[in-house]
């Protein structure tokens, strides 16, 4: 002893090694052991008055991985080396030993001892003091006695060897006349093959009993046996046979390759390839690595019986199935539980580039001074940006103006995407802007390369006079879109109207089938084809009808009233209206005013009526026009036929200085194929043509930085991830937070604030997160098609652990342990289906040696405890009878490591 | 814009919507002035300025009055454009103006108004008419849960009602932060609106 400690101490202090020799003799000394035994002795009363409730008051901490596991400690010295006595307690007291329970997470010694709450001491080893067996048996002597001075029942523990060993030695005082000890060791490498299999394990266990091997073929014993197996699934990303991707390598494209858009690094993969996502909505821009790396398969045998070694053996054939309890353990992608990374490319990260180009964008006037080599800015900005090859953009115009969009029908959109002031989904813009995203990398001077592209295709259609793609020209002008979009939506119109003029429409044919009704204000039957009707009519000064309106007769001349066409109404973007209203309101006398424009629209109206009924009066315009203000007299059944009918103008109509009358007195009979039009398809066009070519670019990148976050979430939120509510909450609340985020963008507020840019920014990361999220919800979902259950539950408990630390650094890595989620029997056929069968090439496979095989998986690792109870008289003063265990070893490991620890209680 | 712009806290924008003929523009006049005239139908689009004093605050509000008429309905969208309050006006004797609410112009809400938090007051006019009335008070109120409305009767005729109409509705929406934001904005906005206007100023004049 003396020599050893001596020896410890120069490893340890060499510096101090004098000094030491000096005091040598001392420490055998009777005084300097008892003192730290008592010292020991007045720590553990402490504790033990204190109970581990105030124990929390007084400095104990809470362990990461083990929620309900607390720990103490405190420092004392003995013969010049500092030990530290740590003391482990739980806080909810259930009274049991720590078992396998499913959910509950152990420490190391609480499983592989059973016991509950526990002590360890050791030396203070920063430098790795290392204690050999005697040493130990010394340290543990001390514990011991100090233990049953004050007397404590916890099981004492000391560490013996290398740390990397995980052995102890320990004891325990039981409180009777039993105590017991402890021992735990590990062999990590060259386990020999009998121990590799259940037969040699029960038989270590039992030569722990037995007193010779005779015994163990003569006597049963009965042993009590709790098994957990661990499975592995393959991981997901090398599944398919194809060339094993790497996606953290680092590897970028060349830039000026073909693959341009694809050059980040996560989605430079090989197109031919499938992937995981390939049916997922986002894959039409990029891949995702797949979120869930594996699932583990945890399957347990309850404590069943076994008297022997042949007994032992057969469980090695026993089926998985017959395993009580099941649980499957997701492996999740590092990407999804680490915090913001530039490297994870996904809508997220193009949209921060955006972002970047609009901040740039800022300072300049137009969208060509980013491309001509003189004015491109700073050199910084040159040399850092790339832009793409003629034949990417070639691509991607071809792509944009492919008109192969399939309409998304109302259903299909979120209804808070139109809070979003971008463009929907489906159209030329929104597609532009998604293209923009993944062209080159998204830097200002590609965005502008592309745009001025773009819009010289744009002006090609319109010289054409070829529809706009991806435009529907049946819809009025949507107001709540950005103003690109507006644009683009009148001038897919204004080249409707051109196509007409100019004959070239197809659907200029149906005219005469048009019939006016009674009340024929429905804008849809008023003609556009007014100079297509041939004149019906006797009447030669007739002109511009669109037909009879039926059962209505005109006072004066009792002939039929015709129903004129008349001109559409004026369509306008949301800068024509605004236009409008600053008009009225600066022109506006706030006692007389009305719209000019309504003003000229009820003119032609009257115009084209007149024409059409060249002997009515305004009475009759009135009765067609505005029904109501019409009061016919309320008289019985005969009189019906009488003519004139008895009626006349409501009060309001009939006042003298009417203005009604007054317009109907001022316009002159002419249909409305000779008026003049209210709008004019040319010159509305060109203009529109003009903003678009000499937008401002920091307007032109507002929009598309609002238009592409409403494209980037409308997409997403196509992904079919099974319904999962809490991913729709999270969705939801995205398009709302989205929408109101993005609202300063449209006020056209930037140029003074850019702090807006800043909280645009963090938009980003919240963007991101949904993102993660949305891609593992995808990914369970497609995996546990056949039990969805499954996929919620894990996916519930990912965003629980998750969602509280998104975007506050980093997940901590001792609570990234992973849930265990319970399988249900009807769920096993899904679990055990994704253990395909591994090819006879995959390079994993190792020689197989364990048993319990699963479609040719073996476990990865496996968890025994065997016990031995028996009947003891526990107490010196009652003939109680009761059962204790007498032996428990727990034996984890695989074919490569094998821990085993073994508790023996004995009677002093 | 008035005379006496600056001499106030808040403004706001409220728009009168409604079938033809149930009383919008007679309740705007009766509100602003004390009289009540007949008035031709309106064309397209009509509003009036009215200032008061509700909650301590001095309040500016254009009201936009606009027509019910079916012909003029494209062009009414633009006055949906960033309104605070928006009051939905029928009829109590004549059901189609009522059920129209529904099926017409929360609609047009929905696809027009580009404000969320928007207020919304449902008000059931001449009630003066009490022997022709076809839409009782509850069915209104029922309507007005329903679009999530604030609810009145009123006479423009008798002018009942009609003044605590345009205030609680006012006093609605000082109670919403980001309308009430908007509100005061308004006046500081014009400033800064130069601002970038100027700077740009210059170059448009060269390039146009
Ligand atoms: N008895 C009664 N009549 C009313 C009341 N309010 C309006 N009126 C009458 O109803 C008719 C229509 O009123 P307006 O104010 O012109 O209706 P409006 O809603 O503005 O109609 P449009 O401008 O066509 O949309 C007029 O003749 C008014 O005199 C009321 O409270 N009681
Ligand atoms: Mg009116």
């Amino acid at each position: 002893m003396a020599s050893s400690s001596k020896k410890k101490h120069e490893e340890e202090d060499v510096g101090e090694e004098e000094e030491e020799f000096e005091h040598f003799d001392d420490f055998t000394l009777a005084s300097s052991w008892e003192r730290f035994i008592s010292e020991i002795e007045a720590v553990c009363r402490r504790w033990l008055s204190t109970g581990p409730k105030n124990l929390l008051e007084k400095g104990a901490v809470q362990l990461g991985e083990q929620k309900n596991l607390y720990k103490i400690k405190s420092e004392l010295k003995y013969a010049m080396k500092n030990y530290c006595m740590e003391y482990y307690f739980e806080i909810s007291n259930s009274g049991k030993a720590a078992d396998w329970n499913w959910n509950a997470t152990l420490h190391e010694l609480q499983l592989s001892f059973g016991v509950k709450e526990f002590m360890v001491i050791a030396p203070q080893s920063a430098s790795g003091v290392i204690l050999d067996s005697p040493e130990a048996s010394k340290l543990l002597s001390a514990v011991a006695i100090a233990f049953s001075n004050c007397s404590s029942l916890w099981p004492a523990f000391v560490p013996v060897h290398d740390p990397s060993r995980k052995a102890y030695i320990g004891i325990q005082n039981m409180g009777t006349v039993f105590t017991r000890r402890f021992e735990g060791d590990l062999i990590s490498s060259q386990v020999p093959v009998k121990l590799m299999h259940l037969e040699g394990l029960y038989e270590l266990f039992v030569s722990k009993f037995a007193f010779s091997s005779s015994d163990l073929s003569t006597h049963l014993f009965k042993v009590h046996f709790t098994m957990k197996l661990t499975y592995k699934t393959l991981p997901y990303d090398e599944d398919n046979e194809a060339a094993v991707l790497n996606s953290e390598s680092d590897i970028i494209t060349d830039n000026g390759g073909d693959n341009n858009n694809n050059n980040n690094n996560n989605i430079n993969i090989n197109r031919n390839k499938l992937q995981w996502d390939d049916d997922c909505p986002w894959s039409e821009w990029y891949t995702a690595e797949d979120p869930v790396k594996c699932f583990e398969l945890v399957a347990i045998w309850e404590e069943k019986m076994v008297e022997s070694s042949m007994e032992m053996a057969e469980m090695e054939n026993a089926s998985i199935h017959e395993a009580q309890k099941w649980f499957i353990v997701p492996e999740f992608s590092s990407y999804l539980t680490d915090d913001y990374s530039g490297k994870l490319v996904g809508f997220a990260s193009q949209l921060r580039l955006l972002i970047d180009a609009l901040a740039m964008s800022l300072e300049v006037k137009f969208m060509e001074d980013f491309v001509s080599a003189e004015t491109s800015g700073s050199d910084k900005l040159r040399s850092s940006a790339v832009i793409p090859p003629p034949t990417v953009l070639d691509r991607v115009l071809k792509d944009l103006c492919h008109d192969g969009s399939e309409v998304i029908p109302p259903e299909g959109r979120h209804r808070s995407s139109r809070l979003i002031k971008g463009a929907p989904l489906e159209t030329l813009f929104a597609q532009f802007c998604l293209h923009s995203l993944w062209f080159g990398d998204c830097n200002i001077r590609a965005i502008a390369v592309l745009w001025i592209e773009f819009i010289r295709e744009v002006r090609w259609y319109w010289e054409e006079s070829q529809p706009l793609p991806r435009m529907p020209t049946n819809s009025t002008i949507d107001l709540s879109t950005c103003l690109v979009n507006q644009k683009l939506q009148m001038l897919a119109i204004c080249i409707e109207k051109k196509r007409q003029q100019d004959g070239t429409s197809d659907n200029s044919s149906d005219t005469h089938s048009v019939e006016a009704n009674e009340e024929s204000l429905n804008p849809s039957s008023r003609g556009k084809e007014e100079g297509l009707v041939k004149e019906r009519d006797s009447t030669s000064k007739r002109s511009g009808s669109a037909g009879v309106v039926k059962s209505m007769m005109l006072l004066k001349s009792h002939t039929n009233m015709h129903a004129p066409f008349t001109q559409d109404p004026p369509i306008m973007t949301e800068d024509m209206h605004e236009e409008r209203l600053h008009a009225v309101e600066v022109l506006g006398d706030s006692f007389s005013f009305s719209g000019q424009l309504e003003k000229d629209i009820l003119s032609s109206d009257m115009s084209a009526f007149k024409a059409a009924n060249p002997d009515a009066i305004f009475e009759d315009f009135i009765r067609w026009h505005s029904p109501k203000d019409w009061e016919e007299e309320e008289s019985c059944g005969p009189s019906k036929d009488k003519w004139p009918p008895e009626g006349r103008l409501s009060d309001r109509m009939s006042e003298s200085g009417n203005s009604w009358r007054k317009i109907w007195n001022d316009s002159p009979p002419l249909p409305a194929s000779q008026q003049k039009p209210f709008m004019d398809p040319n010159r509305e066009g060109e203009k529109i043509l003009h903003y678009l070519e000499t937008v401002r670019p920091h307007q032109l990148l507002e929009q598309m930085v609002c238009t592409a976050f409403r494209a980037a979430i409308d997409t997403l939120n196509q992904t079919n991830f099974g319904g999962l509510d809490n991913m729709t909450t999270k969705i939801d609340q995205l398009y709302l937070t989205l929408a109101s985020s993005l609202r300063p963008l449209q006020a056209n507020k930037l140029l003074g604030d850019t702090e807006i840019l800043q909280d645009i920014k963090r938009l980003c990361v919240i963007f991101q997160h949904v993102e993660k999220l949305l891609t593992l919800a995808a990914s369970l979902h497609r995996k546990f098609l056949q039990a969805p259950r499954l996929s919620q539950t894990i996916f519930n408990d990912f965003r629980n652990s998750y969602l509280p630390k998104m975007g506050k650094g980093l997940v901590n890595k001792e609570e990234k342990k992973n849930q265990q989620v319970r399988v249900g029997v009807n769920e096993r056929d899904v679990v055990t289906g994704m253990f395909v069968q591994p090819s006879a090439n995959q390079s994993w496979r190792r020689v197989l040696s364990m048993g319990n095989l699963l479609n040719g998986h073996e476990p990865v690792f496996r968890e025994i405890v065997f016990a031995l109870r028996d009947r003891v008289d526990s107490s010196y003063h009652a003939p109680n009878e009761r059962e204790i265990e007498t032996h428990r070893m727990y034996i984890c490991g695989t074919s490569n490591d094998l821990r085993v620890a073994l508790s023996v209680t004995s009677c002093d | 814009m008035g005379s006496s712009s600056g001499q106030y806290d808040l403004s706001f924008k409220i728009l009168l919507i409604g079938d033809s003929g149930v009383g919008k523009s007679s309740l705007l006049v009766s509100f602003i002035s004390d009289s009540v005239e007949d008035l031709a139908p309106t064309i397209g689009v009509d509003f009036k300025i009215k200032q008061f004093t509700v909650g301590g605050k001095r309040l500016k509000l254009t009201i936009w009055d606009t027509a019910g008429q079916e012909r003029f309905r494209t062009l009414t969208s633009s006055y949906y454009r960033g309104a605070q309050g928006i009051i939905l006006v029928y009829d109590v004797t004549r059901r189609e103006t009522f059920t129209n609410l529904l099926e017409i112009w929360a609609k047009e809400i929905d696809l027009y108004s580009t404000n969320q938090d928007c207020v919304k007051m449902l008000v059931g006019n001449k009630v003066d008419k009490d022997t022709e009335r076809f839409v009782s008070r509850e069915e209104g109120i029922d309507l007005a849960k329903e679009l999530k409305c604030l609810f009145l009767e009123c006479s423009a005729r008798t002018r009942e009602n009609v003044h605590q109409c345009f205030e609680e509705l006012a006093l609605k929406i000082m109670e919403v932060p980001s309308l009430l934001e908007e509100g005061s904005t308004v006046v500081k906005r014009n400033i800064l609106k130069q601002k970038p206007e100027k700077q740009v100023g210059p170059t448009q004049g060269c390039c146009s």
